[in-house]
């Protein structure tokens, strides 16, 4: 009778550990959506001219880009767009041919790039934004003040 | 952003640059969602996006929706200008009529505003692409 009462006990615990030992998996979802954040930390370039006066640059020595801080989760697209208009001295009539480019350093790379880059990687990248105008011919920059606006888009 | 460039005189045959000043127009912001597919019964459709400022001064804000080509689209932004404060967010609700299609891509498109009376002009864009379709 101890002998059968003892196994029942055991049985009954086999049971209870087996009973709590059982395990049930539970399932996380998670998306990490495309971001982008853009952060101007210097919105004004410099372009200075070269000595024929038919290429007024930010890329020379004396020239500065604007400055960008982009920082995503990755999967979008980096673009600069043509310009739409320029504001130019009244002595400008002649049509000039404006490029903006850029600089990406950071988790992502690429020099004086003008088409769109996919920045496929997470994390930072600083862009230096360039701009170039070029006058063809015998056509000259003339004297005075040159502002344009470059659009920088993240998509 | 401005490039801007002074030519200071053609008898010296030198261009001065000026940089222009930074302080406070610089800007930032970000929009989510950038991805998204809707479906709608209607003639029209209707995306909810939200504009941050994720730094430390307030930016002024406008939503713009184009095509798939840039050109923009006759929708109904609510608020489409406004300002954002440091760290803030806010829902924008984007209704963008279908126009007899069947299928429809347009970006949503959160775009800086220079403030008035300053020397620099910034234009930095971040756009979301939505696919929408139509169920009749």
């Amino acid at each position: 009778m101890h002998k059968l009462l003892s196994g029942c006990l055991a049985a009954a615990l086999l049971f209870v550990t087996a009973a709590s030992a059982s395990a049930a998996n539970v399932t996380f979802n998670g998306t990490v959506s495309a971001t982008c954040s853009l952060n101007i930390t210097a919105p004004a370039g410099t372009m200075v001219p070269d000595a024929t006066l038919q290429q007024l640059s930010s890329l020379p020595a004396g020239g500065s880009p604007a400055k960008i801080s982009l920082t995503t989760t990755g999967g979008v697209t980096l673009t600069v767009d043509p310009l739409v208009s320029v504001i130019k001295p009244s002595g400008d009539t002649t049509a000039t041919t404006w490029q903006p480019s850029y600089d990406l350093a950071g988790v992502e790379t690429a020099t004086n790039a003008a088409s769109p880059t996919i920045l496929e990687l997470a994390g930072t990248n600083l862009v230096d934004v360039h701009l170039t105008g070029t006058k063809a011919g015998s056509d000259k920059f003339a004297n005075g003040n040159y502002i344009a606006t470059v659009t920088v888009r993240c998509e | 952003m401005t490039f801007k460039m002074t030519r200071a005189t053609a008898l010296r045959g030198a261009l001065l640059a000026t940089f222009l000043p930074l302080a406070a127009a610089a800007g930032a912001q970000s929009l989510t969602p950038m991805r998204g597919e809707v479906t709608s019964f209607t003639e029209v459709f209707a995306v909810r996006v939200f504009p941050s400022n994720p730094y430390g001064h307030r930016i002024r804000l406008e939503v713009k929706v184009y095509d798939q080509d840039f050109k923009p689209v006759n929708a109904q932004v609510s608020p489409s200008s406004f300002m954002l404060g440091s760290q803030a967010s806010r829902p924008v609700t984007v209704v963008v009529p279908f126009t007899d299609a069947a299928t429809r891509k347009v970006r949503v498109c959160a775009e800086s505003i220079p403030f008035p009376n300053q020397q620099t002009q910034i234009r930095a864009q971040i756009c979301g692409k939505f696919l929408a379709r139509r169920l009749t």
